[in-house]
């Protein structure tokens, strides 16, 4: 039905927006229409993919994938441009197209230099994610996920704040040297499967059967663990986080926290569980603290923060431990719970970021002991503000919630201590968000600033947002539905 | 020497009597253009000659082979010969250097590395790399104004004088011990002797770092740092495209002989490490561009090694690739710093600090460049790596696929330190114009870097073609 290489056209697309906004350069003004026109297009092509979902699987594709695309590419070394959608990848593919809009909306004001080349990052950046989520290659997987990184780069470094070099070039070194043993483990993947079978591909689907001794795996489960953690970001592999998120842009943070975090979780979920089922089961536990310290320790770093935005952003290191509490439990209610947290994650952290970069840009001062009595002064944003925090803080009914209760009660059964521990960074992270409405809404104006109410968009974006935020919450159905028979065929296969 | 001979000797013939005529146009004609467009003509006319499928893969009399191999690496030295010729007319003119020396001395040089590429045997095979490296001493120094670039010229003369003996010494001790001058025969006959014979032994030594010498391999690599500096930029391309991607064919010839030999994997394995770990962790500490991307070039060649001493994983395919994308890199790299030197920039990586907005398009072929060399997709430095280190764990080197891996993310630090400067760092700006033709060569190396890297699979089929 649908005959058009639909998933290859959802990574060119950008791409090819990105190279005409740098021969249209000169003119600014068009160039910011072109490029949300090119995000909405887009967008419009990942809906159109959902119409697909339930189809069953075309020729050659591996089961649940309901869209697959296949074309010879380094044949002599076994590598093909081999992309497939499941429910999981439709999803976050989806999240990517709507974050890469509001990322743009966000920005539409800030960025006043370089403005062209903004837009063309913003747009490769979304290239490359999509590759990431839809890439059936173990090559072409790895070829997106360090492509993701420069564009990531020059977002931090040339439109960021504060030391951005130093955490852009901290940001790209950490997360890529992670990401070199991770090749070799690659590597030697494929010449594990081709000295077994005599077939030397890099093709996931074939790759999946491998029987590889328990050392050999675990030292290569070891290199893609690291590499994923590292993104995840995983306690303690987390440094270059906060940094990188303080002195993004907003746009960057919405691209890094919304978007570029999912990326580890998804690879542990797609790549890292199935294709070493006995080395992940044995380094379990070791995901299970990690995810645990993760929860407790952002959560209780978060609530130290001065700076609001370094306060979201360890934030992220807490929601996204819930995210590693659900893989690792891989049991099908947690895995579901852990993959609706991903896109809730990213809705609430990008509207949360957003609304730190407007603030900010109307007093210059993210200090949190700078605000107060913004609820008298400027109720809309307010308003949206103390929406989004409380759907962060896991409020009943909005988005965070369905995904957390759904790793917990997943996760309990098998592993009874991490979700307790779990529930009490719940109850943490209560504490630092309930705090931050305090000191910026409620508590009595401390320093006279400059503050009008949300333009119209602002509203915009934020309504867009906030409709996801009600919409996860109130109605998950249709999407724990499209992600049901990847969820069944991944906890069916590996326990 | 009959027709036969004389087609496959024609690019040789070619380049050498194009120097000739080269030289003398200076006292025909007087004009500055024309010396530098006979000799880009020339070579371009000689990578042609050379495309063409030869008659006979062998003219046994002049000890010269046209197999693919040395077809394919005559066409490349030619025309990245030419391409260098471009890139240097209009920076010899900023400098004040007239003359048809240099474009001359260039087609010498080219002539040393075609000969090498086709050599059957050891002689001409010496003969070729001094040809070559003749050339250099002179292009090193001919900016007679700079006094640095006297004074490596003269370092880079008395060590390269030192490794030729050398290297003559080692072949001599070879040929004592094998009987003959051809490689293959050699290869194997020396090869299988070592044990029993020191002669050998001691000839393999002194052939070894004659060529360590050649690839600037730790620890024989003392003098790129100062050639690199010193050195006018367009020749610091044709010494990195050039020079180095002959050296490493040497070896490959060499080594492709030998097999996959005992003997010789304890020196070229700590050759390897040295240089990746040396250059590497040397290139953090340089402030200066050149300097830094010298030791780049010296880890770099540690890599080829790696490929090189994989021979069962297909390393030979690895290590030709690599050379070709390593030329390709260092000519966009090295053409983009030509352009930015010609219009003031200094030699600190400081002073490149906001060239990417003042200066777009120099500066987006640098950054590419840089980002291939530190091995980031989608570029040719990319799948070059990939190719050595799958080669390398194909082996079982697993030691060095994992040293290989760990020096490459200590080198993304160094890179991206002049990338930063290039697009991060705040600098007053002065927009400055260059010459479309000068642009020409880099953008064109740095589109053939992302092509190469995104579009291996036609290179790679005709090298796997020459390997079995």
């Amino acid at each position: 039905m649908i005959s058009l290489p639909v998933l290859t056209l959802l990574i060119a697309l950008p791409t090819a927006g990105a190279l005409l906004l740098v021969v249209m350069r000169k003119r600014e003004h068009q160039a910011k229409y072109v490029a949300l026109g090119l995000a909405l297009v887009e967008l419009l092509l990942a809906s159109w993919t959902w119409t697909a979902a339930g189809n069953p699987a075309p020729a050659g594709a591996p089961p649940g994938f309901f869209l697959f695309e296949d074309f010879s590419w380094i044949d002599s070394f076994g590598i093909r441009f081999t992309l497939g959608m499941d429910g999981i990848s439709l999803l976050l593919v989806l999240m990517t197209a709507l974050l890469t809009i509001i990322a743009m909306l966000a920005s539409w004001r800030d960025i006043q230099q370089r403005t062209v080349l903004h837009y063309a990052l913003l747009l490769l950046m979304e290239s490359s994610l999509v590759g990431v989520f839809l890439a059936l290659d173990l090559f072409l997987f790895y070829l997106f996920w360090e492509m993701m990184l420069l564009p990531m780069f020059f977002l931090i470094g040339i439109y960021g704040h504060g030391r951005r070099i130093y955490s852009a070039v901290k940001f790209f070194v950490v997360t890529l040297a992670g990401s070199l043993l991770m090749l070799l483990a690659i590597i030697g993947l494929y010449l594990i499967h081709g000295s077994e079978t005599g077939v030397y591909t890099f093709s996931f689907a074939s790759l999946l059967g491998t029987s590889l001794g328990p050392s050999v795996g675990l030292w290569l489960y070891g290199a893609f663990l690291l590499s994923f953690a590292i993104k995840f970001p995983l306690v303690p592999v987390h440094t270059w986080l906060p940094d990188a998120h303080t002195d993004a842009s907003t746009a960057g943070s919405i691209d890094l926290a919304g978007l570029l975090l999912k990326t580890g979780a998804y690879g542990l979920i797609r790549f890292g569980y199935p294709l070493f089922p006995e080395a992940a089961r044995t380094l379990t536990p070791l995901l299970l603290i990690s995810a645990v310290t993760g929860i407790l320790y952002g959560s209780w770093i978060a609530f130290a923060q001065k700076d609001m935005k370094r306060l979201v952003a360890y934030s992220s290191i807490g929601h996204m431990g819930f995210v590693a509490l659900g893989i690792a439990a891989w049991t099908p209610v947690a895995l579901s719970g852990a993959v609706l947290q991903m896109v809730s994650h990213g809705v609430t952290t990008s509207a949360l970021f957003a609304m730190v970069g407007m603030m900010a840009s109307r007093t210059d001062t993210r200090e949190i002991s700078a605000y107060g009595g913004l609820w008298g002064k400027v109720p809309v944003l307010s308003s949206f503000f103390l929406l989004f925090a409380m759907a962060s803080a896991g409020l009943p009914g909005l988005n965070n919630f369905v995904g957390e209760f759904l790793i917990l009660t997943g996760a309990y059964p098998v592993a009874r201590t991490a979700a307790i521990l779990a529930f009490l960074g719940l109850v943490l992270s209560l504490v630092y968000t309930i705090w931050l409405v305090q000191q910026l809404l409620f508590q009595e104006e401390r320093r006279a600033m400059p503050m009008v109410d949300a333009s119209s968009r602002e509203v915009l974006l934020l309504t867009i947002l906030a409709v996801g935020v009600f919409f996860i919450g109130l109605h998950p159905g249709p999407l724990l539905e499209v992600m049901a028979l990847p969820i069944e065929i991944l906890t069916g296969g590996a326990r | 020497m009959n027709l036969l001979d004389i087609s496959i000797a024609l690019p040789l013939l070619l380049l050498a009597i194009g120097a000739l005529v080269t030289l003398l146009t200076g006292a025909i004609t007087g004009k500055q253009g024309a010396g530098y467009l006979i000799a880009i003509l020339v070579a371009i006319g000689a990578g042609l000659w050379a495309m063409r499928p030869p008659p006979v893969l062998l003219a046994p009399n002049l000890g010269l082979s046209a197999s693919g191999l040395s077809r394919f690496f005559t066409v490349y030295f030619c025309f990245m010969a030419a391409a260098v010729l471009i890139v240097s007319y209009k920076y010899n003119q900023s400098r004040d250097l007239y003359g048809e020396e240099y474009p001359a001395t260039v087609l010498f040089a080219t002539f040393g590395m075609v000969a090498l590429a086709a050599a059957t045997d050891m002689l001409l095979l010496f003969l070729g790399l001094e040809a070559m490296t003749f050339g250099f001493y002179i292009l090193t120094a001919i900016d007679r104004e700079r006094e640095v670039a006297a004074e490596a010229g003269l370092k880079y003369l008395l060590l390269g004088a030192l490794s030729a003996a050398f290297l003559a010494f080692g072949i001599g001790l070879l040929y004592c011990v094998g009987g003959t001058l051809a490689i293959d025969d050699l290869m194997r006959s020396t090869l299988a002797a070592t044990s029993q014979r020191p002669l050998a032994l001691a000839g393999w030594a002194f052939v070894l770092l004659g060529i360590g010498f050649k690839l600037s391999l730790v620890p024989a690599h003392l003098w790129a740092p100062d050639v690199y500096e010193a050195a006018p930029p367009p020749v610091v391309a044709f010494l990195s495209a050039g020079s180095k991607v002959a050296a490493i064919l040497l070896l490959l010839f060499l080594l492709q002989g030998a097999g996959d030999s005992v003997i010789l994997r304890v020196p070229l394995f700590a050759l390897a490490v040295g240089s990746m770990v040396v250059g590497n962790l040397a290139a953090l500490r340089q402030n200066r561009v050149r300097r830094m991307l010298a030791y780049s070039s010296i880890a770099q060649m540690g890599y080829v090694v790696v490929a090189l001493l994989s021979q069962q994983g297909n390393g030979l395919q690895a290590a030709a690739f690599y050379a070709i994308g390593y030329g390709v890199m260092n000519l966009a790299a090295f053409g983009a710093i030509t352009i930015l030197e010609t219009s003031g920039c200094g030699a600190e990586i400081d002073a490149y600090r906001g060239r990417g907005f003042s200066q777009p398009i120099p500066s987006a072929v640098l950054a590419v460049s840089l980002l291939a060399l530190a091995g980031i997709p989608p570029t040719v430095g990319f799948t070059g790596k990939f190719l050595i280190f799958a080669s390398a764990l194909r082996a079982g080197e697993t030691s060095l696929a994992v040293i290989g891996i760990l020096t490459a993310a200590v080198s993304i630090y160094y890179y991206l330190r002049l990338v930063a400067a290039l697009y991060l760092h705040q600098a007053a700006e002065q927009p400055a114009r260059s010459a479309i033709t000068a642009q020409l060569v880099p953008v064109l190396a740095a589109v053939l870097t992302v092509l190469l890297g995104v579009f291996p699979e036609r290179l790679l089929l005709f090298l796997q073609a020459q390997f079995f």
